[in-house]
């Protein structure tokens, strides 16, 4: 659905986004994960035809961006960083322009407009002025306005950034249940949000591609860690555990609180034996619970110590 | 084509959802009503002392010119605080993005931007037919020569507006547009009357009458006096066809930056 080959923008002298090359498929979600000014939103303008790339090109539904804009355009539902709206519209009158806007026949408009309206959970809203609502429904509002020509291809601007986690649980579904009928490419820089809705995530650092894995890949490795807090400590409880087949390493904790770190084999026999181990000790076991090796520990090693900046 | 009716309809429904319509047709229409009861005022004046021998009579005709003289040159004053938002807000809120990132040309953009706030200011405009009104019920003007002065007034604020529009186009701050498009646009009216007198030539070229040429207000007085004539209509339409020229690639910078 999506192409992008050797994309490139420089600005005078700072490279922003450095030769990119990825490709969407249709009805996939991709998380665009980087840190502030990664190049993540000059990317995405890019896609949308707002600004043109310095080299390369990307193809959008076998259209050139470049070549073919406006058919590009057609496809395409863009939310920006800020939502575009205009405060002294009311919400139906704001989508009621988009719609036309972007070329949707006069007979399916209202149609669409409602689906919109529905899929954002802004029906009750739609008589109100936009700029009398909150910033969680505003953004919702760019939410709308991408998707309200029912376009193949979503292409949002962190567009959880500002809702209350209600709200960004409510979008994230959204999101998810937009897979079924549209290619999705998001930015964000929320680790947990990819995690949570993504089907494949890319990682950019400094303009540059980084990483590119589906999302199981990196939750799930081969190693499984498990966290265990118990009353009291005896030597003898770390080394039965370094006994019990499938168990590759136990750590304990050196500042005297009583919890050991449990490297294992994924497997629930394991995780069964593990347990029994502890009880069969009596050191009195509080709570046993898995480690996610989380995205976060993954994206910072991949973006080594640069975080400072 | 749908996107710029859809652009136009939008532009004059946020100049009604916001105070700008109605403070500017308020404002203009009171000026209007003030400047026609003194016209009528005078008038009576001129005609009452003609009728005792101690002056000449001034027809209906005459102080119609007279009148939408000056209000070919409120409209000027007033142009900018219509065409100060056209680009320079979308930009401060964003919403360029939106139609740059649209299905449409820049072309249709442009152009519906600039219907929008023409038909804006023709509804101002047409609300004076109610001076025409009273004209033809006390007088007896010739309305050959009032419709000639409206396809005047007309192609005035289109070429105003184009000028504004492509201000509004080039700054990020509407406060900016409006002042830079008064100073502009009142310049080029001046340049008329500042043009009097002027005897050097550059290269050959007369300075004097190229500035008057090029000031919207001279044009205007032929066709306001009921003399239509194909070089005055031509500098309206190629200065206002030039302005949205420039919008348009103006706006297309944009992208480039």
């Amino acid at each position: 659905m999506i192409e992008v080959k050797n994309l490139t923008k420089v600005y005078g002298d700072r490279v922003a986004v450095g030769n990119i090359s990825f490709t969407v498929n249709k009805g996939e979600v991709l998380g665009f994960l980087g840190q502030n000014g990664a190049g993540k939103t000059t990317t995405m303008k890019m896609l949308t035809c707002f600004i043109p790339p310095t080299e390369g090109t990307a193809k959008i539904a076998g259209f050139d961006i470049f070549e073919q804009p406006l058919e590009v355009k057609r496809r395409i539902g863009y939310l920006p960083e800020t939502p575009p709206i205009y405060k002294e519209l009311l919400v139906q009158e704001y989508l009621d322009f988009v719609v036309e806007l972007r070329g949707v026949p006069k007979k399916s408009r209202k149609q669409k407009v409602d689906a919109a309206l529905d899929k954002c959970n802004l029906g009750d809203v739609r008589g109100r002025l936009i700029g009398n609502l909150s910033k969680g429904y505003r953004q919702r509002v760019g939410i709308a306005q991408a998707l309200v020509h029912d376009p193949d291809v979503l292409i949002l601007d962190e567009p959880t950034v500002g809702l209350d986690p209600k709200q960004v649980s409510e979008a994230r579904g959204l999101i998810r249940s937009l897979k079924s009928e549209h290619t999705v490419i998001y930015s964000t820089h929320i680790l947990s949000e990819v995690q949570a809705s993504c089907d494949r995530i890319i990682i950019i650092d400094r303009g540059k591609i980084v990483a590119q894995e589906t999302i199981g890949d990196v939750g799930s490795s081969k190693i499984a860690k498990t966290e265990i807090v118990i009353q009291r400590t005896n030597k003898s409880v770390a080394d039965a555990l370094r006994r019990v087949a499938g168990v590759k390493d136990v750590k304990e904790h050196s500042n005297g609180s009583h919890r050991l770190i449990i490297e294992s084999e994924p497997r629930s026999d394991v995780m069964a034996e593990i347990s029994k181990t502890v009880v069969n000790e009596n050191v009195g076991l509080v709570r046993m619970s898995p480690v996610q090796l989380g995205l976060e520990e993954y994206y910072l090693n991949l973006i080594g110590g640069r975080t400072a900046e | 084509m749908s996107a710029t009716t859809a652009i136009i309809k939008k532009e004059v429904r946020t100049y009604f959802y916001s105070p700008v319509a109605y403070v500017l047709i308020g404002l203009f229409l009171l000026i209007m009503g003030i400047i026609f009861s003194r016209f009528v005022a005078i008038y009576q004046q001129v005609n009452a002392a003609q009728r005792m021998g101690q002056a000449q009579g001034v027809t209906l005709d005459k102080l119609a010119v007279y009148y939408y003289q000056n209000m070919a040159f409120y409209l000027c004053l007033l142009t900018p605080f219509l065409t100060m938002k056209l680009y320079a807000e979308e930009r401060s809120q964003n919403t360029l993005e939106l139609l740059m990132t649209a299905p449409i040309r820049t072309s249709q953009l442009v152009f519906g931007k600039f219907l929008g706030a023409l038909s804006l200011m023709s509804i101002m405009v047409a609300i004076t037919f109610v001076y025409v009104s009273f004209m033809i019920m006390w007088g007896n003007p010739d309305l050959r020569i009032i419709a000639a002065t409206y396809l005047g007034l007309f192609l005035c604020m289109a070429c105003y507006i184009s000028l504004g529009g492509l201000i509004s186009a080039m700054v990020s701050s509407q406060a900016i547009a409006a002042i830079l498009a008064f100073v502009v646009l009142f310049a080029l009216y001046l340049m008329q009357m500042l043009s009097q007198g002027v005897t050097s030539t550059w290269m050959g070229i007369q300075i004097g009458p190229t500035l008057a040429y090029l000031s919207p207000l001279g044009h205007f007085n032929s066709i306001n006096e009921g003399l239509i004539q194909v070089k005055d209509v031509v500098y309206f339409v190629s200065f206002t066809g030039l302005m949205l020229f420039l919008t348009h690639r103006v706006v297309e910078s944009n992208r480039w930056r």
